[in-house]
């Protein structure tokens, strides 16, 4: 394998930042998340960042076009599409495979979502291989192999002295060749990988979810949330978006702006009428979404197994505690 | 601290048992050592799910606005903090006092949950910041007591005589307009707006909250500084006079905004304009900025 000392990856950065916005796993102000790379970040590779990588993709308020609006005429003004080329190094297998469950929503069943589309296509990614699992991952039991990411293009691996890479997509050897001046060659091992402290039972849980609609189970275990939207903003499959207009006068802007089932106007009607009028049915929602409809209508989960919504909730809304009890249900 | 949780077990299984209440508040282990999230006990054999240690941070008071038009009475256990969010509900009209049962624990202050994740659960574990200015540590208000009453009192004469720490907020105010705007900017431009300060917060008890109401134009789903900034302020100018100083919307905060440094900025203002005032303290009608009185600075005018 082409490897690297830990301490030399600085180079290997500023050598691929020539080419490309290369943003890094880092931490600023006590919250970490992918950060452009330059020489002073604070680079974060004991544990994976808070901030998921979905808005790098599908940012949490995105331009879409501009218009302007007199009497009866409407002229759309497109907006300047960016072309510069990135790389996400640091990538971890758990939000490798959040992208596999965004890439189903914008770009598959009939319907491509070129906002998204776009920063998909001129984005490369290196994932980070795992050491050992955090307090909160559960990953493989969401079939995540935190060792082998799906879907990059190199597979770094982290040797705990060394970083070692692998091609995987022909970008990735185009890349790898970019930096290889940099790289030795070596036999190495991939170390063994801890036990989790988190584990999920997810089979079956689909299924039963199915008749679980009006289950008492929901009244129970929503009533301690709050219903923030805190699980929803930092979990990396959650991909609910409002769109919405700015105006002054003649002039205006859509944009499309993350929103959460959390809250109550999401699903307030006009007129006032509300179909998830309390924390019962948002819960429900979020849950049977994550668990079953996702599922149903795309074969694949939409939890990963990060562990940031179990970390995050002020309340501590644990999904797995939620799967065993699904489980237990009678 | 065990001998409570044996008292708060005893306890809520009596009035269960009698069918004085329907459901007790508390707390119960959570995911982690360092987590004791809240509890919802309907039935007596749960009650050993109840427990009282170092990471009962979250106060139930504002719970208790779920159980208002719902039948039967609600049990809940307080500390100091919990009970002075319990006098603004009350204060806000927001609850009847007579349909709930009060049962009240002096707390010796909870600790640091991401000090505890970093030490493990047998290194030296340091107060909540939020713990460490407390000047009520002792229920205000209550219909059970548990513990040395005693004991407690004495320990918490001591706590509210300690003048309160404002070192952190006379830091921001030797800053220029220029730095202050710099300082804030860079703190909620992180900021989600996940709103999970509003929500875990018991002064935030609006029926609809103004940013709620996307199509008024108020505030736009946006997220930016000046939006998000606009969110800050106009929260904390609407919970000023009534903020308890529990501390939760820093710590239900995921992305480690020092959200109480404004509230405490504006507690000492108000201590400064309207005198010496303590939110939650008393219910009496005579909030600071809520109630008029003549005498009332106004040197603006």
């Amino acid at each position: 394998m082409k490897i690297i000392a830990k301490e030399r990856l600085p180079e290997v950065l500023q050598l691929l930042a020539k080419d490309y916005n290369v943003l890094v796993p880092a931490k600023f102000e006590g919250v970490t998340r992918f950060t452009p790379y330059s020489g002073d970040v604070e680079l974060v590779l004991e544990e994976n960042v808070l901030m998921p990588p979905k808005d790098i993709f599908f940012p949490q308020t995105e331009k879409m076009y501009k218009f302007k609006a007199k009497n009866k005429s409407l002229e759309i003004e497109e907006l300047p599409v960016e072309k510069e080329e990135q790389l996400i190094f640091g990538i971890r297998s758990c939000d490798l495979k959040s992208l596999e469950c965004l890439d189903q929503v914008f770009l598959t069943k009939g319907y491509v979502d070129h906002f998204y589309k776009d920063k998909r296509e001129r984005t490369a990614l290196i994932a980070l291989s795992c050491v050992r699992p955090q307090e909160a991952c559960f990953c493989h039991s969401m079939g995540v192999d935190p060792q082998n990411g799906v879907g990059a293009d190199i597979q770094a691996y982290d040797l705990k002295e060394k970083i070692g890479f692998k091609a995987i997509s022909e970008k990735g050897q185009e890349i790898l060749e970019k930096i290889s001046g940099l790289l030795a060659e070596e036999e190495v091992s991939i170390p063994s990988f801890g036990e989790f402290n988190l584990k999920a039972d997810i089979e079956g849980v689909p299924e039963k979810l199915q008749g679980m609609f009006e289950h008492p189970i929901w009244a129970d275990i929503s009533r301690k949330c709050l219903n923030c939207g805190a699980c929803t903003y930092v979990c990396p499959t959650c991909h609910c978006f409002d769109i919405d207009s700015e105006v002054r006068g003649e002039d205006g802007v859509k944009i499309r702006c993350w929103d959460s089932c959390m809250f109550g106007e999401y699903t307030q009607m006009a007129g006032g009428h509300n179909p998830r009028p309390t924390k019962k049915e948002r819960v429900r929602n979020r849950f049977m979404h994550k668990l079953r409809y996702f599922p149903e209508r795309y074969q694949m989960l939409l939890c990963t197994g990060c562990g940031r919504c179990v970390i995050k909730c002020p309340v501590n809304m644990d999904i797995t505690a939620i799967i065993k009890k699904i489980k237990e249900a009678e | 601290m065990k001998e409570i949780t044996l008292q708060m077990q005893e306890l809520a299984r009596e009035l269960l048992q009698k069918g004085e209440v329907n459901v007790v508040l508390g707390w119960e282990k959570g995911t982690f050592w360092y987590l004791s999230p809240p509890a919802f006990i309907d039935k007596p054999e749960d009650v050993e799910r109840l427990v009282f240690d170092d990471y009962c941070h979250h106060n139930l008071s504002k719970y208790l606005m779920d159980y208002r038009y719902q039948d039967g009475k609600v049990a809940v256990f307080l500390k100091g903090c919990d009970s002075r969010a319990f006098n603004i509900l009350l204060e806000d009209n927001q609850l009847e006092r007579e349909k709930y049962v009060l049962i009240g624990i002096p707390c010796p202050g909870m600790k640091d949950q991401e000090k505890a994740k970093e030490l493990g659960i047998n290194g030296d574990i340091p107060l909540a910041k939020k713990c460490q200015d407390c000047k009520y540590p002792n229920p205000l208000v209550y219909d059970y007591f548990l513990g040395d009453k005693e004991a407690a009192d004495e320990a918490a004469a001591t706590r509210e005589a300690k003048a309160i720490d404002y070192s952190d907020v006379e830091q921001i105010e030797k800053m220029t307009p220029d730095e202050k705007y710099d300082f804030w900017s860079s703190q909620y431009e992180r900021c989600i707006r996940c709103y999970a300060c509003r929500n875990v917060c018991p002064a935030c008890n609006c029926r609809e909250c103004i940013f709620d109401q996307s199509r008024t134009g108020w505030i736009g789903k946006a997220n930016n500084t000046s939006e998000n900034q606009f969110f800050a302020l106009t929260r904390a100018m609407h919970v000023a006079g009534r903020c308890i100083e529990c501390g939760e919307c820093e710590r239900a905060c995921p992305m480690n905004i020092p959200i109480m440094l404004l509230n405490k900025k504006l507690i000492k203002d108000i201590n400064q304009l309207f005198g010496e005032y303590d939110a939650g303290v008393k219910v009496d009608g005579v909030l600071p900025l809520g109630h008029f009185d003549k005498n009332d600075p106004e040197e603006f005018m």
